[in-house]
């Protein structure tokens, strides 16, 4: 077979179950592609070769014996550096946890290997999923796989690289305030973000208690579905998870949308970003036109559109941000007390600012918070699914951006963190040769209608299609 | 731009949260000039509200 790397998920996938493909191949071929071409990317702090070659053998052999564990047996992935991994080095993208090996796997990583996953190693994260890109951390920030010069995003950077270089099949990112939709969108992916409560979070290094979620970034909607499929369901463990019924993603996966309402919203970018946070908010003209025509798209497929209004932008995103700050001080305030000289300086500076916010301000951010799902929910109740901007305009250079721009800039993946919503970023065109993407909003644990609407249109746009250079096949492949 | 915060609130600030800032200067230097932005995040969070209205982390009790 030509580069296996060049398959989907699950066009792999359907290539091992049919004999046609040797789990042992295809991992030698990602290993092949990192050792070519990580030093350019950075999407990997360790690689694990051996652990990776003897689990592809192990697959190949239960293969051969008869039993398959399903869609991702021998299926190379990678995983983020903030998930445990036992007896293997994780460490959180922080000099306080360098040298770390936790005793304990994450479950969702557990989940996976169950299903027959091969793990490739562990990806480059900003530190604590919050203090990056920063170039005064051991481990240097990923790149964009469209251009190394520029940003792919974070805090799931390098999962999203090494996904979009075809360094990996797909990998685990996490997501606070976009952490997952943001790279997904920067690096033409598609990322989702779950439900709050669909799937664990336990054994990932946290952020914030009440706005972290783990999911998948992957090529194509389709191989997120066969992710999910692993990864959903109750979790005993994590007091945050939810015993709700899981259903089958992929069944779930049609190429219409014929009588699905659509929400729109459109405030939030066309007016909101600028009145909240100013000019430098700004959609480019480009990304404007970009998401109109997606929107169109829809309409194609069958699906009937109806434009929403909800609080302006600034309300959720600031939400967030008081939340997220105080609650990740709260975890990290020994360390700041301690040996603050450990932290890099972006982690350092974004969520110091909690020291000097007051319960008060926690408490009506919390009250805020039940606010603003409050009329999610009601906006929910006429449609079946929202579409909302992600990231309007392409990634910035790597160099650009500042301590608190983060803080700074519209948050338009934040919403969808305070509601706990099911939110997927599809890439919906280009600018400058740099992607573009729309997040795709559910209602609480209908991830299958949301990842329903983005199959429908990824398919119909064919986005996806279009790949890196940096993807291309190695010489003499 | 303006200082938007004095020396001495500054160190009241800090001592008040415990932190030294002389085991890693510059990292202070630099969350100092963050603090203009808590006052915006501050202000968008604070808002009249009626007595009842709860936070969004009461106990919600499984059905059943």
């Amino acid at each position: 077979m030509a580069d296996p790397t060049q398959l989907s998920l699950a066009e792999a996938s359907r290539a091992i179950a049919n004999g046609e493909l040797s789990p042992v191949a295809l991992t030698e071929a990602y290993l092949a592609r990192i050792a070519a071409l990580d030093g350019e990317l950075h999407s990997y702090v360790l690689v694990l070769t051996d652990q990776a070659l003897a689990a592809a053998r192990a697959a190949e052999a239960e293969l051969k014996s008869g039993r398959s564990r399903g869609a991702l047996h021998g299926i190379p992935i990678g995983l983020k550096d903030i998930y445990k991994t036992k007896g293997i080095r994780s460490t959180a993208g922080s000099r306080v946890y360098e040298t770390h090996v936790p005793s304990e796997d994450a479950e969702t990583w557990v989940r996976l290997r169950n299903a027959g996953a091969i793990l490739l190693g562990k990806q480059e994260t900003h530190e604590f999923a919050i203090g990056g890109p920063d170039f005064t951390l051991p481990f240097p920030p990923a790149r964009n796989p469209w251009n190394t010069a520029h940003y792919p995003a974070g805090s799931s950077s390098g999962s999203a690289a090494a996904v979009g270089a075809h360094l990996c099949a797909a990998a685990m990112g996490s997501d606070t305030g976009g952490s997952i939709r943001g790279p997904a969108a920067y690096c033409g992916l598609a990322g989702l973000k779950p439900t709050y409560g669909r799937v664990s979070r336990r054994g990932v290094f946290p952020l914030s208690y009440s706005l972290d979620h783990c999911g998948p970034l992957t090529r194509t909607v389709e191989d997120c579905a066969l992710m999910m499929q692993a990864l959903a369901g109750h979790d005993p463990l994590d007091p945050a998870s939810a015993d709700v019924p899981v259903p089958d993603y992929a069944k779930a996966l049609t190429p219409r949308l014929d009588g699905v309402r659509v929400g729109v919203v459109r405030h939030f970018h066309e007016k909101d970003a600028v009145a909240g946070f100013g000019r430098e908010s700004t959609p480019t003209a480009t990304y404007v036109e970009t998401f109109d025509a997606a929107c169109r798209t829809l309409e194609g497929l069958g699906a009937r559109l109806v434009d929403l209004q909800l609080s302006p932008l600034i309300d959720y995103a600031d939400t967030t941000r008081v939340i997220m700050i105080a609650e990740a001080y709260a975890l990290h305030e020994k360390d700041y007390r301690e040996r603050p000289q450990l932290f890099g300086r972006h982690m350092f500076a974004r969520i110091g600012l909690g020291a000097f916010l007051s319960a008060a301000d926690y408490v009506e951010a919390v009250r805020q918070r039940r606010e603003l799902c409050a009329e999610f929910a009601k906006a929910c109740a006429g449609v079946d699914v929202m579409v909302s901007a992600n990231a309007t305009g392409p990634a910035p250079r790597i160099d650009t951006l500042g301590t608190y721009s983060t803080f700074e800039r519209a948050s338009y993946t934040a919403p969808w963190n305070v509601t706990g919503s099911p939110a997927l970023s599809v890439q919906i065109g280009f600018e400058n040769g740099l992607p573009l993407a729309f997040q795709i909003v559910g209602k609480p644990f209908d991830e299958a209608g949301v990842l329903r609407t983005g199959y429908a249109y990824e398919q119909a746009a064919g986005f996806y299609r279009q790949r890196p250079p940096i993807a291309a096949p190695l010489p003499g492949r | 731009m303006a200082d938007p915060i004095s020396d001495e609130h500054w160190a009241f600030l800090l001592e008040r949260a415990g932190l030294d800032p002389s085991k890693a200067p510059e990292r202070f230097a630099e969350l100092r000039e963050g603090y203009r932005l808590l006052e915006r995040l501050q202000k968008s969070v604070r808002r009249p509200r009626d007595r009842a209205a709860e936070p969004a982390h009461i106990f919600v009790h499984p059905k059943g």
